[in-house]
């Protein structure tokens, strides 16, 4: 195993490294760093949602609800109540929190397709209000004039470079999270769960609870992506609530791998550039991007970093082994927990 | 009594057409265990193909929904073949993913060929029948018709015809009708080929009173989600009740309290149920 | 276990293939900077998914009139430039708008963008103040886009308050007289409503429940209708889009309605008349349709010739057309094609300088709103014979 780390490690330091420096790459062109920064958000809620989908197996459809409640929240504490952004991010966070663990309690109750169905009914009924509730949340005009985070001493958050710092701290601190919980107690009950949950209840590990608290972190991050999102774009509309907020970060996800550690990351990168890239297709890029979701589903499905991490364990057994040596078994999403 | 009845009437409408849509969308699930989220993109393909058939072919409006089903049912094929087929091992959620990608694909298609605009098809048949003092248009009694017609007909072909029986012993038991030589490719063709068509025949039947646009399948999409998993999902009669029983919600909701409870309360109502009984009205076993 | 190496190697050649194809895909798109002889005009709409064709519309408008400068020739402080217009799809979601926005302005090297949505344009205002400035060409007659006082927003089309109070006028035929609400929900049409309700009620009308519906995404709208009828409307307020307003209207007609409709200014009665009966239409007040406009058929055979359309040409393109020339000649008056502000300050002298066709701008309010005379709206009156009649714009 300590031969396999080296790579894996050269590519998370490569991967930081970029991350670090983006700025200063970018200065001459601030709308990329925005680009960079917006798919960082967007990698932080994909934690979230690799918490519940990528570890436990569960597919939620509120991801996206829970996404622009945080960010709903924000905007209207800074804007109607004209509170400090961090009592608002707060409240945000702690909103999301207390929201996902009770819309929990009652979705947890079903199973499989009909847990996706029914947090998708979750989600379509808080874009609803969204639209609907006029009074509170201006429905289509959406919420202008969100503050950015006020200074701290000499750290002026307008600058967009400060922005993406703040932003990448949180990232690193989900990314720190999800490799923590893998390699915890918690992390291994919950991979059991995903794996299969009879099983899982036989070795004692107590599903309803687990589940329980996978379900509340994963709205917890969305709802903290959601409040840091609403800042940085100053605007939001009721599409930050929408459903297709959750395709996109299924999409994220799928591509960089679920249930690993860095696939979040890699994934909404990967797709931000490919966005970009594809801008100039105009439609044509929907005609593109559909077929590649169904090839990468098919042929890679366990996205980018579950590719490699199969490559390179393969090389180095391929060197010092036989090649008779097991490699890991091809399209399994459930017995590769200790993955990047 | 005149509003009831006006909304009675739309209500039922309105009925048929989720019936239908949710049937496909059930059976795939009975038989092949995952949700195809791109029900909605295909009914839209339905509705642009049944236009396309009318109109620049000139068929006559049946003829038009039959060969748009035709070839939905062929593309089911295709689709079962090429995507759903290679990944008959994966996990459920490939599965579902798969089927955003091939929602994309046809909903920036259809933009591509018949353009971003809102098309308009002509109603076969004009004019209105007045129901104890409500306008009752000739086409939604034509849908309601229809629907109970195909609906008979399904319910035929599930009991009796070798194919249909078939689909009902795979979603009863898997292993055991393979055991018995059932070929469960054979089945997921066939199913696939039904569930379009029914979808197909759905749009035909609403495109008169309906604009066509790329978008039009995303709300229907949604509520025949709902449906199928009120009923139970895998479970037929659960479609029809709950197709009838959404739509007549909807109508009523928007009717008597507000619009935005119209559009809340297919939802409304299934976090209710689910809340109660996690495996919907008619569905006996949680699906993994 | 050849089996095993088998299948590796087929993954490995998929996974490449598909890394190959995005390469492909991403070369492909990538596009060229702006050089020195390039003034670059941006646009941000829906160009994909619902109501895309409104996009379209503008986008054509724009590109008409683009076309044209080029061909006259483009001089500025000496140099010749070539105008090119670079769009992008928000499909309306106004986060993607903001991001757009700083695509074209920070590597398009637009000054100006063209935004033809309230939403958007809202967006764009917040990126609009500080270190990232360009003047946003702002297609919306929501009056609100303007309150915000950012100094670089033009608004081309008229404010839609000033239709309020004449249609109430043209269709209130008695005191007491019942209005049904059944505009679409966005957030025009909400503004719309409101603005209606105001005036209908200062005017001594009574306001039914409010039943706006998304146009977007009602599959059938005999519910919504049947539930206004219930109220015993004299006048009915619609409009959002103008395919589904006209699929509204005749539903409404079919079961029974004989008032008057009030139209907002989003739907044009010259392609309500495409997707109708135009007989459904009569008794209704709406903004005038394009044709109607003297001296403006050579315009719609010009659009309709180069765009290979016989699509109704309406007054979104038109606008749009006649106000990007006034972006042009204010940037010669200024000596500048990148410095927004300097292009604004020129605006007031540009804006005499530009021929139009219907409409025509000949001044510029301090906030930045377009302002031109005679503008008219039409009353189709029970014979189906279109009654224009002038339309007096607030002082700004």
């Amino acid at each position: 195993m300590t031969t396999a780390l080296s790579p894996r490690a050269l590519g998370v330091a490569l991967v930081a490294l970029a991350l670090l420096l983006a700025p200063v790459a970018f200065s001459e062109q601030q709308y990329l760093l925005r680009v960079v920064t917006t798919a960082a958000i967007y990698a932080i809620a994909a934690y979230g949602l690799n918490i519940i989908l990528g570890l436990t197996g569960q597919l939620s459809l509120a991801h996206g609800a829970f996404f622009g409640l945080g960010a709903y929240t924000v905007g209207l504490l800074t804007t109607d109540y004209d509170w400090s952004f961090w009592t608002s991010f707060l409240v945000a966070i702690v909103g999301t929190t207390v929201l996902g663990y009770v819309s929990g309690l009652i979705a947890l109750r079903t199973q499989g397709a009909y847990f996706a169905i029914f947090t998708m009914a979750l989600g379509f009924l808080v874009f609803i209000t969204i639209t609907r509730w006029e009074s509170l949340t201006h429905a289509h005009s959406g919420v202008s004039g969100v503050k950015y985070p006020e200074s701290i001493g000499p750290i002026d958050f307008s600058e967009p470079a400060t922005m993406y710092y703040f932003v990448l701290l949180f990232l690193a601190g989900v990314v720190y999270t999800t490799h923590a919980l893998l390699r915890s107690n918690a992390g291994r009950s919950l991979v059991a769960i995903r794996t299969s949950e009879d099983l899982a209840k036989s070795i004692g590990v107590n599903v309803a609870v687990n589940k329980q608290l996978a379900f509340t972190a994963s709205a917890t991050i969305a709802g903290l992506a959601g409040a840091l999102f609403a800042s940085l774009n100053g605007f939001i509309g009721p599409d930050s609530a929408g459903i297709d907020r959750t395709f996109e970060m299924l999409l994220f996800l799928l591509i960089g791998g679920l249930g690993t550690v860095m696939g979040p990351l890699l994934g909404s990168l990967l797709v931000a550039f490919l966005f970009e890239m594809l801008q100039d297709l105009e439609t044509y890029r929907f005609i593109v991007l559909g077929p590649i979701i169904v090839l990468l589903v098919i042929f890679a499905p366990r996205g980018l970093v579950g590719y490699l991490n199969d490559l390179v364990p393969a090389r180095f057994r391929r060197t010092d082994t036989t090649l008779s040596a097991e490699p890991l078994p091809a399209g399994s999403t459930t017995t590769n927990d200790e993955v990047l | 009594m005149t509003l009831f009845v006006q909304q009675l009437a739309n209500g039922l409408a309105l009925g048929g057409i989720y019936c239908l849509a949710a049937i496909g969308l059930t059976l795939v699930f009975g038989v092949l265990g995952f949700p195809n989220l791109a029900h909605g993109a295909l009914y839209m393909l339905g509705a642009y193909l049944t236009f396309f058939f009318l109109t620049d072919f000139g068929l006559p409006y049946v003829v038009a929904i039959l060969a748009a089903a035709v070839v939905l049912a062929l593309l089911g094929v295709v689709l079962e073949r090429l995507v759903f087929h290679p990944l008959r091992n994966k996990p459920h959620t490939h599965h579902m993913i798969a089927t955003v990608g091939v929602m994309f694909f046809l909903v920036a298609l259809v933009q591509e060929i018949w353009g971003t605009g809102f098309l308009r098809m002509e109603s076969p048949v004009d004019g209105q029948v007045s129901v104890l003092g409500a306008q009752v248009s000739w086409q939604r009694i034509i849908i309601i018709v229809t629907a109970v017609a195909v609906l008979l007909l399904l319910t035929w072909f599930l009991k009796r015809s070798p194919h249909g029986q078939a689909i009902e012993a795979i979603e009863q038991d898997r292993i055991g009708a393979a055991l018995v030589g059932i070929n469960p490719s054979m089945v997921s063709m066939v199913t696939f080929a039904v569930s379009l068509a029914l979808v197909a025949i759905a749009a035909g039947l609403v495109a008169p009173i309906n604009l066509l646009s790329p978008g039009m399948g995303d709300a229907l999409g949604l509520t025949v989600f709902a449906i199928i998993i009120l009923g139970g999902l895998g479970s037929l009669p659960g479609a029809i009740v709950g197709g009838f029983a959404i739509a007549i919600a909807e109508v009523m909701a928007s009717t008597y309290i507000s619009v935005a409870a119209g559009e809340a309360a297919i939802f409304v109502i299934l976090i209710a149920v689910l809340a109660i009984k996690p495996t919907g009205i008619f569905g006996a076993v949680a699906q993994r | 276990m050849t089996n095993r190496l088998t299948t590796r190697t087929y993954r490995t050649v998929a996974a490449l293939a598909g890394v190959g194809m995005l390469a492909a895909v991403a070369a492909c798109g990538g596009s060229g900077d702006s050089d020195g002889g390039t003034i670059v005009i941006g646009y941000s709409a829906g160009l994909s998914g619902g109501a895309a064709e409104y996009g379209v519309n503008v986008q054509n408008g724009l590109k008409m009139a683009i076309d044209e400068a080029n061909e006259a020739g483009v001089e500025i402080d000496g140099t010749t430039y070539t105008v090119e217009l670079e769009s992008l799809d928000d499909q309306y979601q106004p986060g993607t708008t903001g991001t757009n926005v700083q695509r074209l302005v920070e590597k398009e090297g637009a000054a100006v963008v063209f935004i033809p949505h309230a939403g958007g344009i809202k967006a764009a205002q917040e990126l609009n103040s500080g270190r990232t400035e360009f003047l946003i060409g702002a297609y919306s007659s929501d009056p609100a886009i303007l309150d915000s006082g950012n100094e670089l927003t033009v608004m081309i089309p008229p404010s839609f308050d000033s239709y309020v109070q004449p249609f109430i006028d043209k269709v209130m035929t008695k005191p007491n007289a019942k209005l049904g609400l059944m505009a679409t929900s966005s957030e025009f049409g909400q503004e719309w409503t409101k603005a209606t309700i105001e005036k209908w009620e200062a005017a001594g009308g009574e306001v039914l429940a409010k039943n706006n519906i998304d146009y977007g995404t009602v599959s059938d709208f005999a519910g919504p209708v049947a539930k206004t009828l219930a109220g015993k409307p004299d006048v009915i307020l619609v409009g959002g889009p103008s395919q589904p307003t006209a699929l509204l209207i005749e539903e409404a007609r079919e079961q029974g309605f004989d008032g008057a409709f009030l139209i907002i200014d989003q739907a044009k009665f010259e392609e309500l008349e495409e997707f109708t009966d135009p007989e459904n239409l009569n008794n209704s007040v709406g903004i005038m349709p394009l044709p109607l406009y003297e001296g403006t058929e050579q315009f719609i055979a010009d659009y309709q010739e180069k765009f290979s359309s016989d699509k109704p040409v309406n007054a979104d393109i038109a606008l749009n057309y006649q106000a990007l020339p006034i972006f042009l000649e204010a940037m010669k008056i200024a000596k500048s094609v990148d410095d927004p502000k300097a292009i604004r300050d020129a605006m007031p002298e540009a804006v005499k300088a530009v021929e139009g066709v219907f409409f025509v701008p000949d001044s510029i309010t301090d906030k930045g709103h377009l302002q031109a005379k005679g503008l008219q709206a039409a009353y189709r009156n029970a014979q189906g014979e279109y009654e224009p009649f002038d339309i007096e714009q607030p002082q700004e």
